[in-house]
């Protein structure tokens, strides 16, 4: 056993309310939860208690085959041991089964956008060439307007977003981030 | 602990098919009874209203559940927890829906804030007008979400006695704490089968019985083993856990003096040769310096509020941490822990007594005490006789009347303070008190529910005089259902503790601290109790035992010196090592 050294005694606490600046990084939160009434009130309750910087939050389905879990995937920015505190604030909810922490870069994740662009017959081919480029594909056209569909990271459709500007969009749905992990293990 | 909770209900509901053997159908108030008849309850503190009114009908069928009508809804929850702390059972309160349960928010807050085990049911309005602004209508469930462990809505009548075990078992599971429980009135009038579980929910695990690992004993044994100025420090956690004597084994085995906050007072003995003080804001001086030079703290069921570490970078700052508790989410939360022991304190405390080697820290404890008559010498020197009765004397006065046998539920300010640092404690869990979220007027209805749960104790309520009157209208209850306590009000005329700060940090500018109050003697006769009156120092030891003696509820008004002040203090935001001392001209 390895002896303990002095330094080991006075770390300063780098907590979540006194963390340095920049120690803040985005984790995802993977929180299984039991599909019982006020169950997503609470692990939000938390969440909005703890003032976690949240960027995305998604509700869905969760589990194999077991309808009874909902899956909320949570996009927090905040420091390591502010994140390790939160998740043991949410464990401690008795709706919640399971909270997975994933730092960004172990994890895959995908948003889908539905983007309604201005459209002319003049313009609507370089719309589609455009959106093809980051795996978007169309899911209606009026003579005025085109529909996009694109699943993709939250980068990818902020850039196509931005590309698109330039021909006026009428309107932009984003389904917020979901997110797994990556490798063959089972989130974690 | 949420996992526990689960497999109950998982399993509940597999044991008992809608209609199996020895089911009978009943309505959803009598099966409320009969749950909390299986869950041992004895007694419940509660208001009748609207939409709880089909369980009050139900309840004069159930003899055995004792319901006391408090005065307001707020006196139920304190009552209830009171009871709770007493005895470490779960505290039972009732309220109707609207503004019965909105009255019960401070006290399951204070509950909460606490750790103590308590089920509030509430009614609810029937279920077609949920969400329709009916008349009392709240939605319950919302607002006391983040000071509950866990709420439930019932929706159906066959859910009641599942949900009402459950509740119970997460309310004394892991870290207790108060559930909610809301029941719309439809349900509570329909049938459903009732079918009573085959063992008594409330002979129950009621947390991981599992011991902390191996390599975390050795760990800390190690750490222990090195340590030459070591602490332990104790909180609620001991108490909760009933750790008294495991405490007691580690501190004596490895010599090491014992500090103990505000909720952990009275876990171990005040009389005892390792035993030091409380830390903190108002801790006294040779306690704060000890920590501030200890290189080992080991923390027992504490979770180092800020009254306790004051400014937390000046906090034990040459210490490593040895922390147990319960709760993981308390590990590092305030400092980071050397070794993390996520345990219940009693299973960790025997392992660790087990792990380590018998020690000698008689000259660090020896360095400690000559800090301490340091102090003591020089506040002698400066302490001068008063004719006003002196709050050091009411407490040992109390202790010497009840041989320390009493239960002290104290209330919210400077009285709590005194108490907590000039009465004795030597009695297992005999000090309450609203520590964490510092409720006034916790103590009188608190103190029903203690002395209910411990009808053979003396028990006193120590209160000032603005906490008293925040829940002054309990004495109605004491008087309907003849509990007997002794209140010792520390009346100095002023919202004392907010006055000592107006006086230290805002120039003695004394913005609304002044307060007057009734003619307490003349109050308790209104209400069929008995009252004294005392102005003089040399009158407080007679007027205590003369309490003893006399039957019934006693109230003494005691008026102190109006701006006695509490020391040392900490200033809010400063180092604990760094106080406001008593000095010759201050009290001049």
């Amino acid at each position: 056993m390895t002896e303990i050294t002095n330094q080991q005694a006075s770390i300063d606490r780098p907590g979540h309310s006194d963390a340095p600046q920049g120690a803040e990084r985005v984790y995802a939160l993977i929180i299984l939860v039991e599909d019982r009434p006020g169950a997503v009130d609470r692990v939000v309750g938390v969440l909005r208690r703890r003032r976690a910087n949240m960027q995305t939050l998604t509700l869905g389905r969760g589990g194999l085959s077991d309808s009874s879990i909902v899956r909320i995937s949570v996009f927090v920015s905040d420091s390591e041991v502010g994140i390790d505190h939160l998740v043991e604030q949410l464990r401690k909810i008795v709706d919640v089964q399971r909270v997975v922490n994933l730092p960004y870069q172990q994890s895959v994740s995908r948003e889908l956008a539905l983007i309604k662009v201005s459209s002319t017959a003049e313009n609507v081919n370089a719309i589609i060439d455009l959106g093809t480029l980051f795996g978007a594909r169309v899911l209606e056209i009026t003579p005025e307007t085109i529909t996009l569909e694109v699943t993709n990271s939250e980068e990818s459709i902020e850039k196509l977003v931005v590309l698109l500007q330039s021909y006026g969009i009428r309107d932009v749905a984003r389904s917020g981030s979901v997110a797994i992990a990556r490798g063959a293990d089972e989130n974690d | 602990m949420a996992i526990a909770a689960k497999v109950i209900r998982q399993t509940g509901r597999l044991a008992r098919p809608e209609q199996a053997d020895g089911a009978r159908e009943m309505a959803g108030s009598a099966i409320l009874c009969e749950s909390l008849l299986r869950e041992g309850v004895e007694v419940m503190y509660g208001y009748p209203g609207g939409a709880i009114m089909p369980f009050y009908d139900a309840l004069t069928s159930y003899p055995a559940l004792h319901h006391i009508l408090v005065r307001h809804e707020q006196a139920a929850a304190h009552a209830a927890d009171g009871y709770a702390r007493a005895t470490g059972k779960v505290g039972v309160c009732v309220a109707t829906s609207g503004p019965g349960a909105t009255n019960l928010v401070t006290g399951l807050a204070t509950a909460f804030m606490d750790s103590v085990p308590l089920v509030a049911i509430t009614g609810q309005v029937a279920r077609p007008f949920i969400g329709r602004d009916a008349f009392q209508e709240t939605d319950v469930i919302g607002v006391t979400q983040p000071i509950t462990k866990h709420n439930f809505l019932i929706r159906s009548t066959d859910e009641i006695a599942d949900v009402v075990h459950e509740a119970f078992q997460v309310a004394r599971s892991g870290r207790p704490g108060p559930v909610l429980i809301d029941i719309p009135k439809d349900v509570q009038l329909a049938k459903a089968f009732y079918c009573p579980p085959a063992a008594s929910a409330s002979q129950q695990q009621t947390g991981d019985d599992t011991a902390p690992s191996p390599y975390l004993m050795t760990r800390a044994a190690q750490l222990i083993a090195q340590a030459q100025r070591p602490l332990i420090m104790t909180g609620h956690g001991v108490i909760l856990s009933n750790a008294y004597e495991e405490l007691r084994a580690f501190a004596e085995k490895t010599s090491i003096p014992v500090i103990a906050t505000l909720l952990g007072l009275s876990a171990f003995p005040d009389t005892h040769p390792l035993h030091l003080g409380m830390p903190g804001m108002h801790g006294p001086a040779h306690v704060n310096r000890a920590i501030g030079d200890a290189d080992l703290i080991i923390g027992v069921g504490l979770r180092f509020d800020d009254r306790v570490t004051g400014k937390v970078s000046e906090f034990a700052p040459h210490a490593r941490l040895i922390h147990i508790d319960i709760d993981p989410s308390e590990m590092h939360k305030v400092k980071v822990a050397t070794v993390p022991i996520v345990s219940d304190a009693k299973i960790a405390l025997a392992a660790l007594t087990e792990a380590v080697q018998p020690a000698d820290h008689s000259a660090w404890l020896n360095e400690i005490r000559g800090w301490q008559r340091e102090n003591e010498r020089r506040q002698r020197s400066i302490r001068r006789e008063k004719e006003r009765p002196d709050p050091a004397s009411i407490l040992s006065a109390i202790r010497a009347a009840t041989d320390g046998e009493a239960i002290i539920v104290s209330d919210v300010g400077q009285h709590q303070m005194w108490t907590a640092r000039f009465y004795q404690w030597t009695r297992p869990n005999s000090h309450l008190t609203s520590g964490g979220l510092g409720t006034m007027g916790f103590a009188l209805p608190a103190a029903i529910g203690a002395s209910m749960g411990k009808p053979g104790a003396p028990v006193w309520v120590v209160a000032g005089d603005g906490g008293f009157q925040m829940n002054v209208q309990e004495l109605a209850t004491l008087q309907q259902e003849g509990i007997a306590l002794k209140v010792a009000i520390m009346n100095n005329g002023y919202l004392g503790m907010v006055r000592q700060w107006q006086q230290f940090f805002h120039q003695r500018n004394y913005s609304e601290t002044p307060i007057t109050g009734p003619d307490y003697v003349k109050l308790a006769a209104a209400y069929g109790l008995t009252g004294m009156c005392i102005t003089r120092g040399d009158e407080v030891e007679a007027a205590v035992k003369r309490a003893m003696e006399t039957e019934g509820t006693v109230i003494i008004d005691f008026v102190i010196e109006a701006e006695a002040n509490v020391y040392p203090m900490v200033a809010p935001g400063s180092g604990i090592t760094s106080m406001i001392e008593e000095t010759a001209e201050e009290d001049a």
